[in-house]
């Protein structure tokens, strides 16, 4: 099959690469403690990337008669002018990898999730919200400069969102096997967080500056923006606050260690050959604080006269799995070196006033705690932190010593993150809708 | 297009496998994008999503399958994918799932092209934009803009949807956007200006937009903030006119997503979160007299235009908020069964890989009769919201914040001084209760609403006129 869409363009264009992805997946969604829908998805697509006199074009189609689109595809290709980040295709150095748990495998294809329900018992939560994921892919991809690299994987991931006396908690998993003391720890967490929170006294958070404990959802948030701002698609566009500073240069505390890890089978997004078919490789992207590397593919390392990371998509960098380094203490000495200050769990809309600067805020939600002398005393309605990402990154303190991997609607990429805790962030009073 | 006879016999084969509802939907969307880089083509690209989706009710519990091969085995095996993931979504029902009665359509409609997507070649395009570049001064004074990105993107959507209850829609909905992001500096100091334009129709869409004059209007404001604009001190309680930019957008967020009734029930609680409209019911006072939000599907040339929603309900207006007082949800069929009400139109999916859930299309606050002159004449002491730069909302849309980009002092009803990223951080009743002035100049602003697991990002105008709000506490950065 894939040798007939080889037969469309050889000799057509300069070059090209073409990826074929085949997946299987399936998707329950919960409200109020009960299913409100079963998604199941069949779809085969095919990218293709071709370029010619220097000139770059891409497609995607899920038909399975390709002629119409990669028409379409010659035709603009003809009417495109030369890029200014083309570069010549690399070699195909990447090697497969692949890792699939076949009853996940099993359950994708044949449609039906009904097990996992069984087995994670969430008829005990009557007011929980969520999602549970299961995807089977096959990922193949040839190319001109002799790729022929597959790939088969399997994953597995949620998050649950439980409510408790007008107070609620939330949490995430993500996984490449089924793993239900994973998923089950996260919907204990949510749990748990709703049941805590609710015992506590209601207090409203005061503007200001607060210290800050970050639970491993909202760490995932943003730390995972900030390590975006390395990919090099980012600072050649003008979304990096990383834009005007260089390999080597100090970007924050010596605590603030982050990886990518496209290396790593138990996370979804490992690979073993990036979509140009160059070998992926671990690599750290903050190390102590210091900023070691901007992702590439062979396209921006041209322009930025670096090498390519292995991070290709086709016309800008992609990242994979991220990895937190962690610290070296225990959750509750997390709260002890909190001392006077809020514990936000989770968070959502965080959006940049400037992305240069790296000037951001975010709104917390779920279960956010005032912290007295190491201990929860109360919780609040929700607030909105606002920071820098270089002043968040250098007032980073210290980091748990256990780690979460998460992956949710706020956080694309997979990324395992302990608990952080940040010496100061700027907290604006929230309100609470009963006190309006 | 599709054979429609495939729809017909999947919404068949699902009632003869026990579904009591079944729709089936073709959903084809060919999209055309090219990127210029400081004003160089970077790259174009072409994709063909199209593929066929079959949602089901079986026993009260919902099931949604979709395959992206288009044949009579496929879509049998997708009617089967849909009865499976419906019988598991019954298992855990508390109460069976319903669906209210609709104006359901039998229909074709298509919106026109005056002047044809295909009537000009991609390279005539890409002169176009690059025309309107070539029109801006990308340096003013000191401040010179480091970098631009611009993208254009041509899109046909084409739908047909067939379901048990005798409904048949088949539709083509074309449109137009440019997106681009510009970066000044000044010294050392940097900021961003991101804007999205677009409409339903032709190339008509790109003649209209004036593409020039919208860069060359946002590069200014560029060096407003980094060159002329200077902090307020501490925070102030004072008169604040917003622009149709920032209404547009405050609409959309504290008045169009809080109205979406799947997210009133609960339904998108771990996703998009929740409404303050879970306990503020119909009928109760959130704002002004002055204040009328509507949500509209069927303005002609709107991003998210359409005749019927993707469940073949006729589409018609929707009064959120009347004078001031809480009026309809946006409604499906099932969220109306639990509302007691018909649907109004509101089910919208972005592709057929995408369940339809409860959208906005087109949101705006109705004009009232002010002139800009004359909302400021009244202001003493007060600030002008011009252009934004962040914004964000919680969760329950009750507390929202907005960043000027451009903004100013008034003084004695005259726009002064520029002011630098002041900070504008209000509750949804302040926000609504305090406005007591609606200009009449009503603008849109396009836009890209996001909502749904996994994210269906879809085409919506958000829109409104200058407005005047009393005694506001707004802050400097």
């Amino acid at each position: 099959m894939i040798e007939d869409l080889e037969s469309l363009v050889k000799g057509r264009v300069d070059e090209y690469l073409i990826l074929v992805s085949d997946s299987r997946e399936l998707m329950v969604k919960l409200a109020n403690g009960e299913v409100s829908t079963t998604q199941s998805w069949r779809d085969y697509e095919v990218s293709i990337y071709l370029a010619k006199s220097g000139k770059i074009a891409a497609a995607s189609y899920t038909t399975h008669d390709p002629k119409e689109a990669i028409k379409k595809t010659m035709y603009m290709i003809d009417r495109l002018e030369e890029s200014p980040l083309y570069a010549e295709l690399p070699e195909p150095s990447g090697k497969e990898k692949s890792r699939v748990d076949p009853r996940l495998k099993d359950t994708a294809l044949q449609g039906d999730a009904s097990w996992v329900l069984d087995e994670l018992e969430l008829e005990e939560h009557s007011t929980a919200a969520g999602m549970i994921s299961i995807a089977y892919t096959t990922r193949r991809l040839v190319g001109s400069n002799r790729a022929d690299l597959k790939q088969e994987s399997t994953s597995f991931n949620g998050y649950i969102r439980i409510f408790k006396g007008g107070t609620s908690g939330q949490w995430a998993w993500t996984s490449t096997v089924y793993d239900r003391v994973k998923a089950a720890r996260a919907i204990g967490q949510a749990a748990s967080l709703a049941e805590e929170c609710s015992k506590l006294p209601h207090e409203r958070v005061e503007p200001g500056t607060h210290r800050v404990l970050l639970g491993p959802m909202i760490a995932a948030n943003l730390l995972q923006l900030a390590a975006s701002a390395a990919n090099a698609g980012s600072i050649i566009l003008g979304f990096s606050f990383l834009q005007n500073r260089g390999l080597g240069s100090r970007v924050g505390s010596d605590a603030v260690t982050i990886l990518e890890k496209p290396l790593d089978d138990s996370m979804p997004l490992f690979t073993g050959f990036d979509d140009e078919g160059v070998a992926t490789r671990d690599k750290v992207i903050f190390e102590k604080g210091v900023f070691k590397t901007v992702l590439h593919n062979t396209k921006t390392a041209k322009i930025m006269g670096d090498v390519t990371t292995g991070n290709a998509g086709w016309v800008l960098p992609r990242t994979f799995n991220l990895e937190v380094a962690p610290g070296s203490l225990s959750e509750d000495e997390m709260l002890e070196a909190l001392g006077d200050g809020i514990y936000a769990t989770n968070n959502w809309y965080t959006r940049f006033q400037n992305y240069l600067e790296g000037t951001f805020s975010t709104v917390t939600r779920d279960a956010l705690f005032i912290v007295r002398r190491g201990k929860p005393v109360a919780c609040s309605s929700r607030a909105r932190l606002a920071s820098s990402m270089p002043d968040l990154l250098n007032s980073i303190e210290d980091l748990s010593r256990n780690r979460y991997d998460i992956q949710w609607w706020e956080v694309e990429e997979p990324i395992r993150t302990p608990y952080v805790l940040v010496s100061s962030m700027k907290v604006s009073r929230g309100a609470s809708l009963g006190a309006r | 297009m599709i054979d429609e006879s495939l729809l017909y016999r999947a919404i068949d084969e699902a009632a003869r496998l026990g579904a009591s509802y079944a729709e089936a939907r073709y959903h084809s969307l060919n999209v055309f994008n090219f990127y210029l880089l400081n004003g160089k083509v970077i790259g174009g690209s072409y994709s063909d999503s199209t593929g066929v989706s079959v949602r089901v009710y079986v026993g009260g519990g919902q099931g949604f399958a979709s395959a992206s091969t288009i044949s009579w085995e496929s879509i049998a095996d997708t009617v089967k994918r849909a009865i499976s993931a419906a019988r598991t979504s019954a298992t855990s029902r508390k109460s069976p799932a319903r669906l209210a009665p609709a104006r359901l359509g039998t229909a074709k409609y298509s919106v026109a092209e005056k002047k044809p997507l295909s009537s000009i070649s991609e390279d005539a395009k890409i002169l176009t934009v690059r025309e309107a570049l070539n029109g801006v001064e990308m340096k003013k004074g000191d401040m010179e803009i480091e970098s631009h990105t611009v993208a254009y993107r041509e899109s046909v959507e084409e739908k047909v949807i067939a379901n048990t209850d005798g409904a048949f829609v088949a539709s083509r909905v074309p449109r137009v956007e440019v997106f681009y992001n510009l970066t000044g500096k000044h010294g050392a100091l940097r900021a961003n200006r991101w804007r999205e334009l677009g409409g339903s129709g032709g190339l008509e869409v790109l003649d209209g937009m004036d593409l020039a004059s919208s860069i060359q209007d946002d590069v200014d404001s560029l060096h407003v903030n980094l060159v002329k604009a200077r902090n307020m001190e501490g925070t102030r309680r004072l008169d604040v006119v917003l622009s149709p930019e920032i209404v547009g957008l405050s609409v959309h967020e504290s008045a169009g997503h809080p109205s979406e009734a799947d997210r009133v029930l609960g339904r998108e609680a771990a996703q998009a979160g929740l409404s303050y409209r879970t306990e503020m019911g119909e009928g109760e006072r959130i704002g002004s007299e002055h204040v009328t939000i509507i949500d509209d599907p069927t303005i002609p040339g709107s991003m998210g235009f359409y005749l019927y929603d993707d469940e073949g309900v006729a589409a018609r207006p929707r009064v959120l908020i009347d004078k001031g007082v809480l009026r309809e949800l946006l409604h499906n069929r099932e969220t109306a069964a639990s509302f007691g009400v018909e649907s109004n139109a509101a089910s919208r999916a972005l592709d057929y890989r995408s369940e339809p859930i409860v959208r906005m299309a087109n949101t705006y606050m109705a004009p009232g009769d002010y002139s800009l002159d004359e909302m400021l004449e009244d202001i003493k002491d007060g600030v002008y919201i011009k252009k934004y730069m962040e914004w964000n909302i919680d969760d329950k849309r009750w507390i929202a914040r907005y960043v000027g980009l451009e903004a100013y002092r008034i003084r004695n009803g005259r726009i002064e001084e520029p002011l630098k990223n002041v900070v504008l951080e209000i509750s949804t009743r302040d926000y609504y209760g305090r406005i007591d002035a609606v200009g009449k100049d009503l603008r849109f602003e396009a836009g890209s609403c996001g909502k749904g697991e996994p994210m269906q990002p879809l085409p919506v105008w958000m829109g409104g006129p200058h407005v005047r709000l009393r005694g506001v506490e707004v802050k400097g950065a």
